[in-house]
């Protein structure tokens, strides 16, 4: 810039502009220059006319100051999405629904070179909001009788509320002429984290577009001291913890499951299932006196290193027996011990008939080398049983369908979670809504009255 | 990002299913002994298993 180039226009520095209330005399402030339709008195509650040189009295409401205190200071300046901003208006509104009173926070900001922006806050929640660029367009269909849904930009927000609004407390500087017991019909359609709203005043309809904001943001970007009040239960557009859509995890647990499944197959087309030996013996009580325990012949297991099954058939008829086994490797010594019942009772009592236990059992030797084996078997049976004769099959590297079924659940549970806590979130908020889920009670209750 | 965590956690339980049927895993417990001696071929009743005499009746309703 030359020493004789005059300074570029630009808007002007922003200055604040002091006055007096009319009522009470205590020091008006006015910091968006000309733009305030009204002006509140911090010390008399009188909504003043900020248009009027003399600052006309437009109302005077009464409160009890100590129940309304702003979180945001008026006149606290901050730095929200990277742009400037001066807090100069605050009002608290409420609804009614079911006789319970509903109060929010709105905080009026002001940029000059960006206008108005507002931030609302409900029990911890807060919203960023500022007033729509394009009309909305009404969509039908979401519910009957409902308000439907409303299409903005090319997205749609799903009917939440229509309520009416009232003001009942005002402070600062307003752009539009605020009076306390002021009635609006505000209706909002969500799309988490955003809410679209409606507003209707007599014959005009604003609409505005908010998005969530977290406590520690707001204080984070007003610098305000100490930590943002605890956010109760689930706001209307309040992000879902669940951010992944859970419709795409079923999709890969399908896809999981399929893929389970199709290892199960392949590997029970590739299992072996070689029949290593089978040998029926008969258990004598007579005999058994001495020295019950015997080996089987010797039988090999070849490949790699996999499991072996042990069958055991008995035909027992309100009997058990038992067999201690080892499955011992008669090279290396090593050796799998363990015991297996085989028993089976049947009856007929006041409940009718009943049957307990089988004929036949099978266990699954884990993770069995290969080699030279042989079984040392050592029976014991009911007293009551003279003799019995019983059937030993191994088997060698045959399909656990136990561990698909492990995998299976271990892979449905993480999926069934997440669906219920996004199920549980998502029933919270529209349990605010005016379409509330059907509340478990309210079913008992229908079936009750039907019986 | 749980989408990918769950992803990986399902790889990992496929992969482990898939080895664990390689490798002969097995749901059964049983007790696994080394060294046991060359003898028990020839005189069975010089091993005792330590399940022996653990049985009791338990049958019927």
């Amino acid at each position: 810039m030359g020493a004789g180039t005059p300074p570029l226009p630009g808007p002007p520095k922003p200055q604040v502009k002091a006055l007096n209330c009319p009522k009470c005399g205590a020091a008006i402030t006015l910091r968006c220059f000309g733009q305030a339709e009204t002006v509140v008195c911090g010390s008399c509650r009188c909504i003043l006319d900020a248009k009027d040189p003399n600052l006309a009295i437009l109302q005077q409401f009464e409160i009890k100051t100590s129940d309304v205190k702003p979180f945001i200071p008026l006149g606290t300046r901050g730095k929200l999405r990277g742009t400037d901003y001066e807090v100069i208006g605050f009002q608290r509104r409420h609804i009614t629904v079911e006789g319970i009173t509903y109060s929010w926070h709105e905080y009026l900001l002001f940029n000059p070179y960006k206008g108005f922006r507002y931030l609302t806050e409900y029990n911890g929640h807060w919203n960023d909001i500022s007033i729509c660029k394009q009309l909305p367009m009404m969509e039908g269909g979401f519910s009957a009788g409902a308000g439907g849904a409303a299409n903005y930009l090319g997205e749609v927000y799903r009917h939440f509320q229509t309520s009416d609004a009232n003001t009942d407390f005002v402070l600062g500087e307003f752009p539009w002429q605020v009076r306390v017991g002021e009635h609006a019909v505000v209706t909002d359609y969500v799309r988490p984290p955003r809410v679209l709203s409606s507003e209707k005043l007599d014959k005009e309809v604003t609409w505005s577009i908010g998005e969530y904001m977290y406590g520690r943001e707001i204080w984070d970007s007003f610098k305000l001291p100490g930590s943002p009040p605890e956010a109760i239960g689930v706001y209307e557009n309040q992000p879902s913890p669940v951010t992944t859509n859970v419709t795409s995890i079923w999709l890969v647990f399908a896809a999981f499951a399929i893929f389970l499944l199709a290892l199960m197959a392949g590997f029970d087309l590739r299992a072996k299932k070689e029949p290593v030996l089978h040998e029926t013996y008969l258990y004598n009580r007579a005999d058994a006196k001495g020295e019950p325990s015997f080996v089987s012949d010797v039988f090999e297991l070849t490949g790699r290193t996999s499991n072996v099954e042990v069958k055991t058939y008995a035909p027992v008829s309100n009997h058990w027996v038992y067999l201690n086994y080892a499955l011992i490797n008669q090279d290396s010594g090593q050796a799998w011990d363990f015991g297996r019942e085989v028993s089976y009772y049947y009856g007929y009592d006041s409940d009718g008939s009943w049957t307990e236990g089988k004929q036949n059992d099978s266990v699954v030797i884990p993770s069995v080398p290969p080699g030279h084996y042989y079984l040392r078997i050592e029976p014991e049976a009911d007293p009551s049983l003279p003799n019995i004769s019983y059937t030993v099959d191994v088997i060698h590297d045959v399909p656990v369908f136990g561990i698909y079924a492990i995998a299976f659940v271990a892979l449905l549970v993480p999926a069934l979670l997440i669906s219920l806590r996004a199920y549980t979130f998502e029933r919270s908020r529209w349990s605010e809504s005016d379409h509330p889920p059907i509340q478990i009670s309210a079913m008992t209750g229908s079936s009750e009255d039907d019986s | 990002m749980f989408r990918k965590l769950y992803l990986l956690f399902g790889f990992l339980t496929l992969g482990t299913a898939a080895f664990g049927q390689y490798r002969g895993w097995s749901l059964d417990t049983v007790n696994e002994l080394k060294n046991v001696p060359k003898s028990v071929r020839d005189n069975p009743g010089s091993y005792r298993s330590v399940y022996s005499g653990y049985h009791h009746y338990t049958g019927g309703k």
